[in-house]
């Protein structure tokens, strides 16, 4: 098992603290060459450990880069960035990510500035993460999708699903642990109310029954008795059926002189409650789930009425007990984005606004409806995000530092930080002017490693974190001036860049945490008119984009339209010219619908409108099919599915007039999603407009 | 249970073996073996009368009303076992060919690990699979090994995703004979477009004749005439190729070849995203030569197919073998099998039964079997079937005929695949005794044509009433006895439930039933017909409202008829409470014609009610 690996302990004699920088580096390069690197691996085995050695190296860190793995990343093709993606449409199908796809491993790698070796020091930890269900009356079955490329994906990188399944670190999100509080409490405030309804219910019809209540009767009268007149009683119990599975035993339960059952059915222990009810006032039937072994069922002996209700009292609050410390262990990886949290520290990450919805949605709640609900609620978890990646393509310097090669996270890494990545050429006098920065598992601190072909979240945070303090060090961050007490957060220098991600990368567009705005401030905008654009799915499936441009623009014009865009092979977006144009095709299609005469076959447009089932929509209804939680994997399926047939018959009235219209009536039919995607409709327009 | 060991080497293979603590050994397949495998699996099916199946899926139901239960109807049934079908994925396959002559059973037990790779990029087998955390957990409380099924295991693709891989192989692929009645009328353009073509195609045939002919020239002047005339060669065949722009002139080339059908073979040249790219003619030289490139042809795509194939081809002996499969989780694993090997599951119950039944004619429920032998017993869990069957005597000697791989200790994988012996066993055993017992006239009847009845479980119409009452807790009752309440203000036992009801109508002076079917939703059972109809009427009628029941319903009480849960069913709105489902049914405005709108009967029983403290 991974996990039992035990680092190398070599490197503890290679370094003595004291030892110049550059000794260090030679004798280390001699010495560690195929040194696997270090990685401190998280299963719950030593989650607990690792959590609490996490604390401080948290609260002394100067940043900490994150970095997740998910079993998936679209749920349907259509799901991913696509060209005509306006943001909010974007917001919707990152949301949708989250949502479906599970985290099965989180890297979480602090950086804390030693400036006594002029270094950083880096703590790598990877994390196993497996949503396993921990509490058992916690009734929602978790589900998540997995993606089967990414799947093969992970594979590749020899990801370890044994480890994840088997041992991963389960949790509960801040929503979910609410829930779980709320249910124990009304699970145990009607617990009284429904076992006295239950015992009264039962009747004893059957003849087994009778003769074993009448048995029972006899046993526990006898040992009441025996308790009473301070007989020995026997501790074994063998008068009840030699040689059976039952037995009965006397001990303490909480200083009161008990009965402990064991080997009876459920049946058998109601019989044995209606019996107590009816016959003994001063014996109290008891079950208590121990943490530790299964459950136990006991008959108490109480002194009086009082003594009683305290009994039940003190069994009912133990219970409780049992529940919220449950629930407080269900927790579990929760803990360690608490902990970011609470800490307030820079987050790194590359890339990483799936990341922070996946976070969101499994350690906060269910993801805000839009982008702006969502920018409002993350702030105040997470204050200060940085992205790697925005860093690298938005600062000029940077962006030319890169030499124009890849910003993909390893291409990144390379190019940025070569001093770390192969460390063996490190004498290389040009590279040593670069950051040093230092690994440090289990308090052994290491400079030398070989990376391998591996691809895991906590190596991958290392990289991002590598690549944040290299990006530091060239914008003019001097480490060697700055104390504990700055804060990297509100660095002039960084300001610009914090709290601004890639909403998509492909597109360009940023999302800004602080305002809500994409784009804001002189950002790369790629802008359409989302108005001008059409729809249209369940075409005949060999019509390709241009095709379907050439017969659009036999009906409207050869300027009409400016590009057919493919969606997948069942849908295509068409940007029109104007908006009128949108109105005016969306009309036409209904009225060649509607009649069966000569014209609507010689049409231009019939040939995309042949087999009748074609559908068409403004760019809202695309929206729509995005807020679905449904995901089809063609899109003119999702669309079917989602029921946005009303809209591709307009009402002939005006533009405006007509987006009023189709709403109500989507209000009237449609589900409750649709309901609450209207709400957040409305609210986005308002804002606008303000 | 009664198990014995022989000792005794079977003739066919050569080698029994038994694993401690009454294991069997399993072959375990995995894609390293499975091509090596798969002869054995061939002669183990040829070898074999039965063959018993078990699958292990990534999940079963995700609520609790998904499941399927007393209350479903034939049709609600297979919906969600369809749900469950398209959602999850299927990663293990345990197959146990079986042959049983008196009390010797012979199995040849197999275990395969199965998982999807899109190896095309397009989304086949499976674009994605829901999971199910609890599953996974308890599947690796058992000890399996995800890392072996991911990394190794067996990629398929069903029947229908081959035939639409082909055009994404790239491969070019012999045209279809087509039609020669042309489905529209030819346009101008068309008769411009094909007399273009045709000219074209003449001249280049021509010229393929007189090369055919002119066979002294040197290969300087072919590739000469080669440039000039722009012909191409396929393989050493020369070939024309004609770009098209839509599958209308492709259709229309086609029908335009025929006058060339001689010496001309069209193939169909595949663009990336899907369609036809161009149209290639290839010049055969002779006739010979015609059916030796048309075999040619037909080999490059059988390997291909093969290959893409994966471990369908097992589904495929199977199917072709004709014999009867048993399987435990008959309505489950079928719907499975026929999702991610056949093709898309149909709309409702019939056309899956003729869908399935044209792959698999015989397919045995061994839960229905059980219930006619054993009425009582619970199939769900193997091992206390079998100890149920204990009290008749019917001693099945198990034989393991196919060689596991060596078992080592530390393996412990190796004991996947041990539900598909244990319902061969499980099967012999009631075939033992229902042999011997013949006094019944029901099992006289099963003897008569016992597999082919037992098929009708799943697609037995809501007319067939001819099951029987199977214990004093259990009555048919008609479907439209039913009515699904919902939005209780608090929560209330069933028992609490009943009384309130009681009070709040007249109906309720009569007997009726209530029981919850989850959390959110209970259902109330009339033993007559009459007063569901009388009660549903008096909830949605304003001025019927009165009294208690008008202040539950004030309190936000709903309630339908079971027509809406079946058309919750068909639309598909799987939510997590059956409450939301209900209520979303009701809003939707669908009003396509049910398809299955006849009342049908169910059993209704309380032992087969959920309780829903169990859940």
């Amino acid at each position: 098992m991974r996990r039992h690996k035990q680092w190398p302990l070599r490197p503890l004699l290679a370094y003595s603290f004291c030892s110049s920088a550059a000794e260090r580096v030679s004798t280390s390069t001699a010495a560690a060459a195929t040194a696997a690197f270090p990685l401190k691996h998280v299963t719950r085995s030593n989650f607990e450990t690792t959590l609490n050695d996490l604390r401080a190296l948290v609260k002394a860190a100067d940043f900490v880069a994150i970095d997740l793995e998910m079993t998936g990343v679209t749920s349907a093709p259509w799901r991913d960035s696509l060209e005509f993606d306006r943001y909010d449409v974007r917001y919707l199908k990152v949301k949708d990510s989250a949502e479906k796809f599970a985290v099965v491993q989180f890297g979480v790698c602090p950086f804390r500035w030693d400036s006594r070796t002029q270094s950083f020091v880096s703590h790598p930890h990877n994390f196993f993460v497996f949503p396993r269900q921990e509490l058992t009356f916690d009734p929602p079955a978790h589900e998540f999708l997995c993606q089967t490329t990414s799947m093969d994906f992970l594979a590749k990188y020899q990801f370890d699903f044994n480890t994840c399944i088997h041992e991963g670190i389960s949790y509960l999100s801040r929503r979910q642990e609410e829930d779980a509080s709320k249910r124990l409490e009304t699970l145990y405030s009607e617990e009284g109310i429904d076992s006295s309804g239950e015992t009264e219910d039962l009747k004893l019809v059957r003849l087994a029954d009778v003769l074993f209540a009448e048995r029972m009767k006899n046993m526990l009268n006898e040992w009441r008795t025996g308790l009473l007149h301070g007989g020995n009683v026997s501790s074994e119990s063998p008068r009840i059926s030699n040689g059976s599975t039952q037995s009965t035993e006397t001990v303490f339960h909480h200083m009161r002189p008990a009965l402990s059952l064991k080997g009876f059915t459920s049946h058998q222990l109601r019989v044995i409650i209606s019996v107590l009810g009816k016959h003994f006032g001063d014996l109290v039937y008891l079950h208590s789930d121990d943490k530790s072994s299964c459950s136990q069922d006991f008959v108490v002996y109480t002194e009086s009425e009082s003594d009683k209700e305290n009994l039940m009292k003190e069994a009912k609050d133990e219970r409780k007990r049992v529940g919220e410390r449950k629930i407080q262990s269900a927790i579990g990886f929760r803990q360690v984005i608490d902990l970011l949290a609470s800490e307030k520290k820079l987050i790194v990450g590359h890339n990483c606004f799936l990341d922070i919805a996946h976070v969101y949605s499994k350690f906060v709640g269910p993801l805000p409806s839009t982008a702006e609900k969502f920018v409002a609620s993350i702030n105040s978890h997470f204050p200060y995000i940085v992205d790697t990646k925005i860093l690298l393509n938005v600062n000029p310097m940077l962006h030319q530092r890169m030499k124009k090669s890849s910003t993909s996270l390893s291409s990144a890494f390379s190019s940025l930080c070569p001093q770390i990545e192969f460390s063996s050429r490190s004498s290389d006098s040009h590279l040593q002017q670069r950051l040093k920065i230092d690994v440090e598992v289990d308090n052994i601190r290491c400079s030398n490693w070989n990376a391998g072909g591996k691809h895991e979240a906590g190596y991958d945070a290392f990289m991002t974190g590598c690549i944040f303090a290299q990006a530091c060090n060239h914008l003019g961050f001097d480490f060697t001036q700055h104390s504990q007490s700055d804060n990297l957060a509100h660095n002039e220098k960084l300001e610009k860049y914090i709290n601004r991600l890639y909403l998509s990368w492909t597109r360009g567009d940023i999302i800004d945490l602080r305002t809500g705005h994409t784009n804001a401030d002189n950002w790369r905008v790629s802008k359409f008119k989302y108005e001008n654009i059409v729809l249209i799915w369940n075409f005949p499936r060999k019509l390709k984009a241009r095709e379907i441009k050439e017969c659009i623009c036999k009906a409207f014009g050869s300027v009409s339209v400016i590009s057919v865009y493919h969606i997948d092979d069942s849908a295509v977006f068409v940007l029109f010219k104007n908006s009128e144009l949108v109105c005016d095709f969306l009309k036409l299609k209904r009225q060649l619908e509607s009649s069966d005469g000569p014209v609507s076959v010689l049409h231009p447009l019939s040939k995309i409108l042949e087999g009748g089932n074609t559908g068409a929509a403004d760019y809202e209804a695309y929206k729509e099919i995005c807020s679905s939680h449904i995901s089809e994997i063609l899109f003119s399926d999702q669309a079917e599915t989602v029921g946005v047939k009303s809209r591709t018959r307009p009402d002939p009235q005006d533009e405006t007039d007509r987006r009023e219209e189709s709403t109500v009536a989507v209000t009237h039919k449609a589900s409750d999603l649709i309901d609450a995607f209207l709400a957040n409709r409305v609210e986005v327009e308002t804002a606008t407009t303000n | 249970m009664q198990r014995r060991f022989l000792s005794s080497i079977c003739a066919t293979a050569g080698n029994s073996k038994t694993l401690n603590q009454g294991r069997w050994s399993v072959k375990q397949v995995k894609k390293s073996n499975f091509h090596v495998t798969l002869d054995k699996i061939r002669a183990s099916i040829d070898s074999s009368d039965f063959i018993a199946l078990s699958l292990q899926n990534t999940g079963s139901y995700a609520a609790a009303w998904h499941r399927v239960s007393a209350i479903d109807t034939p049709q609600t049934s297979y919906l969600k076992a369809k749900y469950a079908a398209e959602r999850y994925q299927i990663l293990q396959f345990a197959l146990c060919p079986f042959s049983l002559q008196g009390s010797k059973l012979t199995v040849h037990p197999y275990n395969f690990h199965l998982f999807p790779r899109d190896e095309l990029k397009c989304g086949m087998p499976s674009y994605s699979f829901s999971c199910q955390a609890s599953r996974l957990t308890s599947m690796a409380r058992e000890g399996f090994d995800f890392n072996t099924c991911i990394y190794e295991g067996i990629s398929y693709l069903s029947r229908a995703q081959e035939s639409a891989s082909k055009f994404l192989s790239g491969n070019p692929i012999l045209a279809d004979p087509i039609a020669v009645s042309s489905s529209s009328p030819a346009t101008v353009a068309d008769t411009v477009f094909v007399g273009r073509i045709r000219s074209r195609v003449k001249n280049w045939r021509k010229s393929c004749v007189e090369s055919s002919i002119k066979t002294g020239d040197d290969d300087l002047v072919s590739s000469l005439r080669r440039l000039v005339l722009g012909s191409e060669q396929y393989g050493s065949r020369l070939c024309l190729t004609i770009d098209v722009c839509s599958e209308r002139q492709v259709q229309l080339i086609l029908e335009m070849l025929t006058e060339f059908s001689e010496d001309v073979v069209p193939l169909l040249i595949a663009s990336k995203s899907r369609g036809t790219q161009a149209v290639r003619t290839v010049f055969m030289s002779s006739k010979e030569d015609k059916d030796l490139f048309k075999r040619e042809l037909q080999d490059l795509e059988n390997k291909e197919n093969r290959r893409v194939r994966g471990f369908r081809e097992v589904i495929d002996l199977i199917s072709s073998s004709q014999k009867p499969i048993i399987s435990q989780n008959y309505l489950s694993d079928l719907t499975s099998i026929h999702a991610k090997f056949l093709g898309p599951l149909p709309a409702n119950v019939d056309d899956f039964s003729s869908s399935l039944s044209s792959a698999f004619p015989n397919v045995v429920d061994l839960s229905q079997f059980m219930k006619e032998i054993s009425p009582l017993s619970n199939i769900s869990n193997l091992p206390a079937a079998m100890s149920s069957l204990n009290r008749f005597f019917a001693p099945v000697d198990v034989e393991v005929a196919n060689q596991g791989s060596p078992v080592k200790l530390s393996e412990s994988y190796q004991s996947h695949g041990q539900n598909a012996v244990m319902i061969s066993q499980l099967f012999a055993k009631l075939r033992t005794i229902q042999k011997s017992d013949l006094s019944t006239e029901d099992f006289q009847a099963l003897a008569s044509d016992e597999h082919e009845s037992s098929i009708t479980s799943c697609s037995k119409n809501a007319g067939d009433e001819n099951v029987k009452v199977w214990s004093k807790n259990s009555r048919r009752v008609s479907s439209e006895n039913l009515v699904f309440i919902w939005g209780l203000a608090k929560k209330m036992t069933a028992a609490n439930l009943k009384n309130a009801l009681q009070k709040s109508h007249p109906v309720f002076a009569q007997e009726f039933d209530v029981k919850y079917l989850d959390k959110s939703c209970a259902i109330v059972v009339f033993w007559e017909s009459g007063p569901s109809e009388t009660f549903l009427s008096a909830v949605n009628n304003e001025e019927q409202l009165c009294g208690s029941l008008r202040e539950m319903v004030a309190e936000g009480l709903r309630a339908a008829g079971y027509e809406t849960y079946k058309k919750a069913c068909r639309l598909g709105f799987w939510e997590a409470d059956l409450a939301e489902s209900l209520d979303k049914t009701l809003e939707s405005s669908d009003t396509d014609p049910d398809t299955d709108s006849n009342p049908s009967e169910i059993d209704w029983s309380n032992d087969l009610a959920i309780n829903f403290y169990e859940l």
